[in-house]
Formats: C-alpha cells, structure tokens, sequence
C-alpha cells in the first residue's frame, strides 16, 4: 500500500490500485473524493477556499485552492483515467468553522456553499458527506476498493 | 482543585528558559546592538546556533547569500528577525514533540507555531501602521501551555469531549471546567516564568478571551485572529479541532470581513513552501 498525501490546496489522481490518497487534517477547507468503481480510478482534492473571484491571478497560479476552479480540475483530470461522470461516486468532508453565532468567521460555511453551487450546476450528486462542526477531518480514498475512510478529532474513525 | 496544583509543579518542571538567549534578546533591542557581544553570550549554544544558521538560510527569508555565521545573520537580516530567529531556534524543542493529549504528532505543534506567527505577520501588516514585535514571539508562543497541559487532557479526555460536543463548550472553556485552568492561562505562567515582558504573558494568557485585554493592547487581538486562520487552514489542529470562540468583536475592531481572512490565508499560502524547512527543523 502506497499513501499519497494530500496538500493544502492540492490534488492527486490515481488508478494505481496500490494507492491510498490521503489529506489530514481539513479544518475549514474541504475534501473532495470522486471513484469511479469501473474503472478503478479516483481522486482527491483538498481546497481551501469557496470562490476564484477573491485573486484571479491565484486563481489561474493554483487553481486547487478554490471550490470553482479546483472541482473541475478534480473531474477532468479523473476523465483523462477513463472515468466516467455518471458513474462516479463523490464523497464530500470538512468546512468545520469555529463556533460563531455571528458569521463572520464562516469560511468553512461558504467552502461548502460554493461546493453545493458548483455541482448543482454541473448536475452532481453528493453520495456521502460529513460536513460542518467544529472537528478536524482526516480522509482516506482506496483506489483499488474506492472505499473511504474518515478520521474525525474526538470521534474516532468510520467508513463514508 | 488538586489538578491545578499538579499543572503548576509541572510547569515549574519544564527546563528554564536559557539566559543566555534571553539576554541575545536583549542585545538585540538595542538598534546599536554589538555584534561581538551578542556572539559572545550565545555562541556556546551549538544547538541554539546551528538552528539560527538554519533559520537564516531558510527559502523563507529569501536570501540571496548564505549566512554562515551570527554575525552574517545579524547584518543580513538585522536586528529584529534575528531576534525571531533566534527565539524560534530556541523553542522549537519544546513543541516538536509529539503530544498525545491534544492528538498532535511530532511536530504539529511546531508547525502551528511557526504558521501562527508567520499569519500574525500578514495581520499586522494589513491591520496596523506600524510593526509591533512582540506579535511574532507571543503568536509562536501562544500554545506553550499545551505542552504541559497535554497529559492532563489526556487523563480527562472523554469528559472534555462530552462537554465540547453535548454542551457546546469550547475546548478552553471544557480545560477550566475540568482541570481547573486553561492551555491559555498555563501559557502566560511559563512565559511569566521565562521573563517574557507583561505585553507577550498578557496575550498568551488571553488568546482566547482577546475582549478581556485592554484598548490599547494590539498583540493579543492579533494573536488570536493568527490562531484562528491557523486553525481553520488546518494546520496543527488535533483533537482541539476549531471549537473557540469567534470573537466578533475584534474583527469589527479592525474593520475585517470574512474575505479580508480569506486573502491572508492566499498571502500565507504563497509562504507555505517557503517555511517547509522551518517546520522541519528540530
């Protein structure tokens, strides 16, 4: 089994089915797990933040840093594996914010906005997610069983 | 109240800040510092030294020389980031390892530090006109506390949870409702023990009350934003995950919105590969 890690506003795709696609700790930012069980390809991105507008020029150096530009990157790149879109499983964890009655501190919130506006456009369904609170997130893709594991701080590990 | 006895022997336990560098700061408040005297008073750390080499060569300060010595460093870099420097290259040996309470792995501590300090940076220069310094060395310091507060958590785990997710305590609030006292608050006792002056304690001691400091104090506002951009980037979170409180409050202070947050964290992404060096020293 190979772990291959991933950054902060980074991504990795795979169909090497020795593989496991890892991306610790997600506070406020969000992973993306996308596997297509024909194939035996997935992918794992972890961005940071909801909207490209915020810096252009960013946008166009990392593209992975935000919701808009990141996600399809993410499903273009697992096309070039031979995935195909409807037969991909998409599982969603993260956009945790701080506790906040006020919303000034919602990056997490609006991570996950733009996420859910960038599928509905796209016409993507979301599987499994795990999203909000107050917890860090560990997620763990298989590429040779596309199953995903996910570490919650002070709630141990489950399958998604 | 026998939990709070036990956190105060620990924390007098911990080995004691070296004089040595306490008084290289010192030195190196002065603007007119003597180069000979500050190598005198350090130069028989070899670890302390070889850290500050590292630092200074780090892709983070982007030189374009290499500094082989002290002295390089100090004409280099001048005064006040050799003093951050030097401060890092100290501490480091007490965050880097692992912390089993707070779920941390070797070297996450450090890698909040060292990100909370670097974000302090971009806040203050966004936020004020002119550079304070204690705002890097409370930010590095800022979790000290955790270290001795870590076994402790540890024995208490479950109830602390429970409080954290069934009564929406933050995790400080659920530190002071179970152990009798607070990462934040054991923080300011060390930094107090280790001479730092009342504006470093002081923030420490509140980087999780910032409303509590007075008007004109700035250093712990900003440390407490810098923690929770740290927090929400991820980065050396564990168990703690992101349940503090979000002080409205300051950010109204300084005028921010939820997307001035947001442009830090891109000016602190674009340092991100800069301080992987820094995160691995040791």
């Amino acid at each position: 089994m190979n772990i291959v890690t991933v950054g902060i506003a980074d991504m990795k795709v795979s169909n090497d089915p020795s593989e496991v696609l890892v991306t610790h700790s997600l506070g406020s930012c969000i992973g993306v797990a996308v596997y297509d069980p024909v194939v035996r390809a997935g992918g794992l991105l972890h961005f940071m933040l909801p909207e490209s507008e915020l810096d252009h020029g960013k946008a166009k150096a990392k593209p992975l840093m935000f919701a808009d530009t990141g996600i399809p990157l993410l499903f273009k790149s697992c096309y070039k594996l031979g995935a195909v879109k409807s037969r991909m499983i998409v599982k969603v964890a993260g956009g945790s914010q701080i506790m906040d009655q006020s919303s000034v501190f919602n990056i997490g919130k609006r991570n996950y906005a733009a996420l859910r506006k960038m599928f509905w456009r796209n016409n993507v369904l979301i599987d499994a997610e795990d999203v909000g609170g107050t917890v860090n997130r560990t997620m763990r893709l298989s590429i040779a069983t596309g199953e995903l594991s996910l570490k919650v701080s002070g709630k141990g590990n489950r399958i998604l | 109240m026998r939990n709070i006895e036990a956190i105060i022997r620990s924390v007098e336990k911990l080995p004691p800040f070296p004089v040595a560098v306490q008084r290289a700061m010192e030195i190196l408040d002065d603007t007119d510092a003597s180069v000979s005297e500050l190598i005198s008073v350090i130069k028989y750390d070899q670890a302390i030294t070889a850290n500050v080499l590292k630092l200074c060569n780090s892709a983070y300060y982007g030189l374009r020389r290499k500094v082989h010595s002290l002295r390089d460093g100090l004409v280099l870099l001048g005064n006040d980031e050799l003093k951050d420097i030097i401060l890092a290259g100290t501490v480091v040996e007490f965050f880097q390892q692992e912390n089993k309470g707070y779920e941390l792995a070797m070297g996450e501590l450090w890698r909040h530090a060292i990100a909370t300090a670097i974000i302090s940076k971009i806040i203050s220069d966004n936020v004020l006109d002119s550079e304070n310094h204690s705002v890097f060395t409370a930010a590095l310091l800022h979790d000290i506390g955790k270290v001795v507060l870590g076994s402790f958590v540890e024995q208490y785990f479950e109830q602390m949870f429970s409080l954290v997710f069934e009564k929406e305590c933050s995790f400080t609030e659920a530190e002071t409702e179970i152990l009798g006292i607070n990462h934040a608050e054991v923080g300011g006792k060390i930094a107090e023990l280790w001479l730092f002056p009342e504006d470093i304690v002081q923030a420490i001691r509140l980087h999780h009350d910032p409303g509590k400091a007075s008007d004109d104090d700035h250093v712990t506002p900003i440390v407490y934003l810098a923690n929770i951009i740290t927090l929400s980037m991820g980065i050396g979170v564990g168990c703690y995950g992101l349940s503090c409180r979000g002080r409205q409050e300051i950010m109204k202070r300084y005028r921010l919105r939820a997307k001035d947050l947001e442009r830090m964290m891109v000016t602190f992404y674009d340092k991100y590969h800069a301080i992987q060096d820094i995160f691995k020293l040791n």
